[in-house]
């Protein structure tokens, strides 16, 4: 499943160039460069609290939510800034989905919570809805366990199955870019192996940008994979070169188990 | 008895002290259950006293309570005496409760057409909009509005809104939007339904706009991001993903202050006019509510010497204690529904 592109070989779908993050006065990021190829998956990996959820936050403006963060440095979307001047963060955002770590379905039903977004976009035909709802489903590999109660409260799914419908939702607003921060660390292995398996399908439309606290799941569902310790962006390489020969002792020692 | 020690298998339960022998679960349970069954033994008492108090103006009143308008304790020096249902009352006595139910419901129904969107309102102004150095000072208004007794609203009701609306509103309103339902005809001196229901709305604020704040919070983050993800805008996030999953909440708050809001009687009784034996005409004429109407006919009730008029007040009262326990039953019951959807 890993590859040996470099991330410069391919067409750069997001360009991260000197990012820093700021939670008031302290700093979360430092100043981290990073390029994510297109259709490719990139996992995010690195101890808890070492700035893997800031730095996803920040590749759709998540951060322009809470007052007192601070971004700084640019985000390029195939070459252009997301920050940049005049640039709307909702519509960059209707761009860059997000699937959350906990399961974050609408008490709605689940035909509704899947039509959410394009509706929010202007599709209200519900025959067009029904389509879209069928295919954001399939890739998110839950429609042949929902397709005949699609007017059933979501909250009677379970979590893995309403993970699942979080990911049709986000794939039903047609993003570009998927960010999933640590997508099954709520659940269990089975529903975590349908997860990283729908992760692998989704390559051929989407890039992929996937924060995992499980070194063996950025092993299995990523080709490129970037280590953060501290806020600092420590090591970017190819999945199967971080976890054979990493470039930097820190590296090697979280890989062999040295942190939490 | 022993079904929480089940594991300990033959282990000597006479040794352990008493709490551990019992389960703490079960006396904390014990004492919880006691509390709710000696609170609605409580309710059931007072409902059946009220029941056996009044039982006579019932027989007497009829449906009359429910469908005439004159409230008339009789002549109480003469000596005539009319009997229904073998029942005794002074002579052109005639206890119809129709404008006080009109009143209680219409002014804590306007009440709530003011609070409920206001409420809805600032609640969520304070948990988007209110920068957060600002929001405990919000906050703490909330809370001292809600700590204010109901006869200082009443005095404020008295001293700056009926003046104003007898001197200024209603004249100019009157004369310009005469033409419009509710608004046409005297303004007469301010007393009257929009200040009742102006104080009351003020009074169930604090209320609302607490509860509707802390059912937002409880769901808002995550249901707010997870709309802002799918390139929402900040305003559809809220009107289209956090409130309708609130609404469930929402009405039961909506409905506990109403159940209070009926209920409220000082500082109405100081600004509804006390109308009687007539209905409000527009928004700024003379009302008057159940619970008012029972504190400022008491006195005179007193003096009935055939007792049926203090006990057909007592019939009004039991008729309002049933209606706010009805609302405040189905907002429990909303609220119930609402967590258990919500558990997943
Ligand atoms: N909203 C916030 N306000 C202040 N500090 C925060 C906030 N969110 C995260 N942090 C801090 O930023 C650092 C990085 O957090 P986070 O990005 O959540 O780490 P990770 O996702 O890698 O576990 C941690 O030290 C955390 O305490
Ligand atoms: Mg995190």
């Amino acid at each position: 499943m890993t590859t040996s592109i470099a991330p410069s070989a391919t067409h750069t779908k997001l360009d991260i160039r000197a990012l820093n993050v700021y939670y008031g006065a302290f700093q979360a990021i430092q100043n981290a460069s990073l390029a994510v190829p297109d259709h490719c998956v990139m996992a995010l990996i690195g101890p808890s609290g070492c700035g893997k959820s800031t730095f996803l936050r920040a590749l759709n403006r998540m951060h322009d939510l809470q007052p007192g963060t601070r971004v700084e440095g640019k985000v390029l979307l195939d070459g252009s800034d997301i920050y940049a001047p005049g640039i709307d963060a909702v519509a960059i955002r209707h761009r860059i989905g997000m699937v959350f770590q906990r399961p974050n379905p609408f008490p709605k039903s689940i035909f509704d919570n899947v039509a959410y977004g394009p509706r929010l976009h202007g599709t209200q035909d519900k025959k067009t809805l029904m389509e879209i709802a069928e295919r954001s489903l399939r890739s998110a590999a839950l429609w042949d366990e929902v397709k005949d109660r699609m007017d059933k409260s979501a909250l009677t799914l379970s979590g893995g199955q309403q993970q699942r419908l979080c990911i049709a939702r986000c794939l039903a607003v047609d993003p570009e870019v998927v960010l999933m921060d640590e997508p099954a660390s709520a659940l269990d292995p089975i529903a975590t192996s349908k997860i990283e398996d729908l992760i692998d399908g989704l390559k051929d439309k989407y890039t992929v940008v996937i924060v995992t606290h499980s070194m063996q799941q950025a092993a299995r569902i990523s080709d490129f994979t970037a280590f953060f310790l501290m806020g600092e962006l420590v090591e970017l390489s190819t999945t199967s070169e971080i976890f054979t020969k990493p470039k930097d002792k820190r590296t090697e020692d979280y890989i062999t188990g040295r942190y939490g | 008895m022993d079904s929480n020690l089940g594991y300990a298998g033959g282990a000597p339960k006479a040794r352990l002290p008493l709490l551990q022998r019992i389960g703490t679960q079960r006396v904390v349970r014990f004492l919880f259950g006691s509390a709710a069954t000696i609170s609605t033994l409580v309710i059931v008492l007072m409902l059946v006293f009220l029941g056996i108090y009044a039982f006579p103006a019932i027989r007497f009143n009829g449906l009359g309570i429910l469908t005439q308008s004159v409230w008339n304790i009789g002549d109480q020096y003469g000596s005539g005496h009319v009997v229904r249902a073998g029942i005794t009352a002074m002579q052109g006595a005639q206890f119809g409760g129709l404008v006080f139910v009109f009143g209680t419901v219409v002014t804590a129904f306007v009440a709530m057409l003011f609070a409920v969107p206001l409420s809805l309102l600032v609640a969520v102004a304070l948990v988007y909009r209110v920068p957060p150095r600002l929001r405990p000072l919000v906050n703490a208004v909330v809370e001292l509005m809600a700590g204010v007794p109901s006869v200082v609203y009443g005095l404020w009701g008295i001293v700056v809104l009926v003046p104003f609306i007898g001197q200024r509103l209603g004249p100019w309103t009157t004369e310009h939007l005469g033409f419009l339902p509710f608004l046409g005809g005297p303004a007469g001196s301010g007393n009257g339904l929009l200040a009742s229901s102006v104080l009351l709305s003020l009074m169930a604020m604090p209320f609302m706009v607490a509860t509707i704040r802390d059912v937002i919070l409880a769901q808002e983050k995550s249901i707010f991001e997870a709309s802002m993800a799918l390139g929402s805008t900040s305003w559809q996030a809220v009107t289209k993903a956090v409130m309708p999953s609130v609404t469930n909440g929402i009405f039961a708050a909506v409905l506990v202050a109403l159940g209070r809001a009926l209920g409220e009687t000082m500082a109405v009784l100081m600004v509804c006019g006390g109308a009687v034996g007539i209905f409000a005409q527009n928004i700024f004429q003379s009302v008057n509510t159940i619970a008012a109407v029972i504190v400022s006919q008491l006195e005179s009730a007193l003096t009935d010497p055939t007792g049926l008029a203090q006990k057909s007040l007592a019939e009004l009262a039991l008729m309002l204690f049933v209606i706010t326990l009805f609302v405040n039953i189905v907002a429990r019951l909303i609220l119930h529904g609402a967590d258990r959807s919500g558990e997943a």
